[in-house]
């Protein structure tokens, strides 16, 4: 009688216990899917992305308007964060990722290799239908052992040179389109009495990227798409003859006297964001300022498009080439859900919905959106230049230090620039023998 | 076999059932033991399931979470302290210290030694943790310039945060604790930065060094604004090398005065008058007082400061990462690095290697740190 006491309030316990799981069993009822275990719709698609808060608003609101409106099986929810690298690898290893914007096609190859991205074959998508909707090179680059694992959701020019139109017509200066051109117009800029470049390579620990975005655009134009490649895949040293002759094209910018705001070895302690802002200055501090498209949302916000401020295409050196970033959709999670999100967010309406969306700075890397869907007229310029260079050949490269492994591309090659930026013009032959022994055997 | 010395009924024809005996004891000891954790584990399985749920009250939520993490815990102890009481005299005392010692042996196990070890072996294998590549990682850490590096900079962190917080911290608590009135005031002005986060000190600290140079408008920073007062040129304080790692580190210092000055302030309160004011009628000074009475009265403590600030220091990580590219500023420290590879460069191997190093390192520490615990009790 006694024991029997004794063991009652364990008993009890269990069986509250017990009851809630009960309930909570039966009370949700959904039906679990039959064909896939892992495929049960979460009511929810969780986008994962490394965008700048603004934009993952952008990127929400269109969402909102479309993709969350048109059905009611799921919600889209964007997520961005300012530690991606380290949430992704965390949330993959605890599998708790749906789908992830991935600025950089090297980790879309690396989630593959480790086994946790889901492979579009095996989601049932058409990769030749994909390929004619991205070019065939873009979509090559989130292939990893004969399965892709990536779709573009964005892309970006990065071949591109800003000037403070107004007064860069004042002063009656022309557009340059090649390097002798720009050598001329930047020693006529100082002979005015001028500063040519506005430079940043700050980006807290990223510091150094917006720098390795110039050795690419000038290797692109002087070593050829073929050399350029061969780079990325380590077939050339880091240290090749052909990377020391960028790295001095891209040293006699910076080093020349009086060619950049605040001296070279400043540079580091530039914000990329800040570094065009004193372009808009009147007189300009600057007056020409090399970075990818997204930087407008960086721009004063009175400033105008066509106006205040215009670009040119990245003069041609041996050759004209285009470099351009991007950003792929790859998936954790195979449901339902994912796919239909995955189908609705690269085709055209919601991508011509993107272009006309305010605020959003994103092209689309979906070669049939028409470059009408993008009243601002940057970005229909930007894309119309990027449409041709994707569904063509040759001219078109992907950021280099994107492609290359995560040690050199997000590390050693930042690095070794912002020591070039530092050390100044003598110091290059070392720093790409650096960068070249920190590449993984 | 202790249990033999409590146990009355134990004699000479009784050996074999006193092997027995003592085998039925093993296994009751380890059933007692994993009990606990097992039932908590799946009774916490089922209130997760349920918490997750939605569409649940809220307020029914948050009572069912007391409910179960409080009374639940307790009721699983009291209930096996009295199932320990049901069983057979001569094994109660024998299996009882393990109910209340096991759960927490099985849990550090599962969630501290295991990770440990697979830690170690990680280390031992390649960038993807699948092949075993020997000691090449730990060549790597002790080898490569950056890391080199960091250990430099890890070492200077030990050395300088905590003898500076200790110091300031120190003299701060023995001048506050002089203060007719306002020693609240005061102490509360230091302790303010130790509410504040890693990230959000370093943020207001990086404003403090702000640097623009000439061209991008005027310097916002609090430093170049006394430089520039001063008629001197702004400087980029983040991108003097080696110094900066000065800079960061008193960061850290600023946060963790108020912790030294906290603790040591209740120390020296606990000295007792007496000694002191016997001191002054002997004619001391109050340097002699300080130096000869109070710093040896409150040694124990300042030790226990010391170490956790040592600690700390090992492990600092984000003050570095917020700054910016610590591989170009030369400002890398151990805990940056073993983030950088494993998680940024993706290399599993380089990561837990730095992360064993580390760990290693503070294995000095802990010990010395219980060894003086453990002679401070002997004392006592």
């Amino acid at each position: 009688m006694r024991r029997i006491r004794l063991v009652a309030p364990i008993l009890a316990f269990a069986l509250i216990v017990a009851a809630c799981t009960d309930d909570d069993g039966g009370g949700e009822g959904s039906p679990t899917a039959a064909g896939s275990p892992a495929g049960e719709n979460t009511g929810t698609v969780n986008v994962l992305s490394a965008v700048e808060p603004e934009e993952n608003e952008v990127l929400q609101n269109i969402a909102d308007a479309t993709i969350n409106q048109e059905q009611s099986d799921y919600t889209v929810e964007f997520e961005q964060s300012g530690n991606f690298e380290e949430q992704v690898q965390i949330r993959s290893q605890g599998g708790t990722l749906d789908v992830i914007l991935l600025p950089q096609p090297g980790t879309v190859v690396q989630q593959a290799q480790s086994g946790n991205a889901i492979a579009l074959e095996d989601m049932g998508f058409d990769i030749a239908e994909l390929e004619s909707t991205f070019g065939e090179y873009f979509m090559s680059l989130g292939e990893f052992e004969g399965k892709h694992y990536g779709i573009p959701s964005n892309v970006n020019l990065k071949s591109m040179v800003w000037y403070p139109k107004d007064d860069f017509d004042k002063a009656g200066y022309e557009i340059p389109t090649t390097w002798d051109e720009l050598t001329a117009l930047s020693d006529q800029i100082k002979a005015d009495g001028g500063t040519p470049w506005c430079v940043g390579y700050q980006s807290e620990g990223s510091t150094g990227w917006p720098a390795t975005d110039w050795m690419e655009d000038i290797m692109l134009a002087t070593a050829g798409q073929d050399t350029y490649t061969q780079w990325i895949d380590h077939e050339i040293p880091f240290n090749d003859p052909a990377v020391v002759n960028a790295g001095e094209l891209f040293g006699d910018v910076m080093f020349g006297q009086g060619n950049v705001l605040g001296g070279a070895e400043n540079t580091p302690s530039v914000a990329f964001g800040d570094a065009p802002l004193p372009m808009f200055d009147d007189p300009p501090g600057c007056w020409l300022h090399r970075q990818a498209s997204f930087i407008t949302a960086f721009f004063p916000e009175n400033a105008e498009a066509g106006v205040d401020y215009d670009w040119f295409p990245f003069p041609s050196i041996d050759q004209q080439g285009t470099l351009f970033a991007g950003e792929m959709m790859v998936t954790f999670r195979d449901a339902p859900e994912t796919r239909d999100f995955l189908t609705r967010f690269m085709g055209e309406e919601v991508q011509c919905a993107m272009g006309e969306e305010p605020g959003s700075s994103r092209i689309s890397p979906n070669v049939n959106v028409e470059s009408t869907c993008y009243p601002n007229p940057i970005l229909a310029g930007a894309s119309e230049v990027l449409s041709t260079a994707l569904a063509g050949e040759g001219e078109a490269g992907f950021d280099a230090s994107d492609q290359m492994p995560p040690e050199v591309g997000s590390g050693s090659f930042w690095t070794g620039m912002v020591q070039y930026m530092r050390d100044g013009q003598d110091s290059l032959q070392s720093v790409l023998d650096e960068i070249e022994s920190s590449w993984p055997a | 076999m202790s249990s033999s010395a409590t146990d009355p009924d134990a004699g000479l024809p009784a050996q074999t059932s006193k092997a027995g005996a003592a085998l039925w004891l093993s296994v009751l000891r380890i059933a007692g033991a994993l009990a606990i954790p097992v039932v908590a584990f799946f009774a916490m399985w089922a209130t997760f399931d349920f918490l997750r749920s939605e569409d649940a009250n809220r307020v029914i939520v948050v009572v069912v979470a007391v409910v179960v993490g409080v009374f639940g815990v307790f009721f699983l102890y009291w209930g096996m302290n009295k199932a320990v009481d049901l069983l057979p005299f001569r094994y109660r005392e024998g299996v009882r210290p393990w109910i209340f010692v096991g759960p927490c042996l099985v849990i550090l196990s599962v969630f501290l030694v295991y990770p440990v070890i697979n830690t170690i072996l990680i280390s031992l294998k390649d960038a993807f943790g699948q092949e075993f590549v020997g000691l090449d990682n730990y060549r790597f850490v002790f080898s490569d310039d950056s890391m080199l590096r960091s250990i430099r900079n890890t070492l200077g962190w030990i050395v300088i945060v905590p003898l500076f917080a200790t110091v300031i911290g120190l003299v701060y608590a023995t001048l506050a604790d002089k203060l007719r009135r306002g020693e609240a005031v005061a102490k509360s002005l230091i302790f303010l930065p130790l509410a504040i986060s890693f990230v959000g000190a370093s943020v207001t600290w990086k404003l403090i060094y702000s640097f623009r140079p000439a061209g991008f408008g005027s310097n916002i920073g609090l430093l170049n604004g006394v430089m520039q007062g001063l008629g001197q040129d702004p400087v980029a304080w983040i991108q003097l090398r080696p110094w900066n790692n000065l800079f960061l580190m008193v960061i850290m210092i600023w946060m963790q005065v108020g912790f030294a000055m906290v603790v040591l302030s209740a120390a020296i309160k606990s000295v007792p008058d007496e000694i002191v004011e016997a001191a002054r009628i002997d004619g001391a000074s109050e340097w002699q007082v300080f130096r000869r009475i109070l710093i040896p009265s409150i040694l124990p403590t300042i030790v226990v400061v010391v170490t956790y600030m040592v600690i700390n220091a090992m492990k600092v990580f984000d003050i570095v990462f917020v700054f910016g590219n610590a591989e170009a500023d030369e400002t890398e420290v151990i805990a940056e690095r073993m983030l950088r590879w494993f998680f940024i460069s993706a290399n599993q191997g380089r990561g837990a290697a730095i992360a064993v190093v580390l760990f290693v390192a503070i294995i000095p520490v802990m010990i010395w740190n219980i060894r003086r615990f453990r002679e401070e009790e002997s004392i006592r």
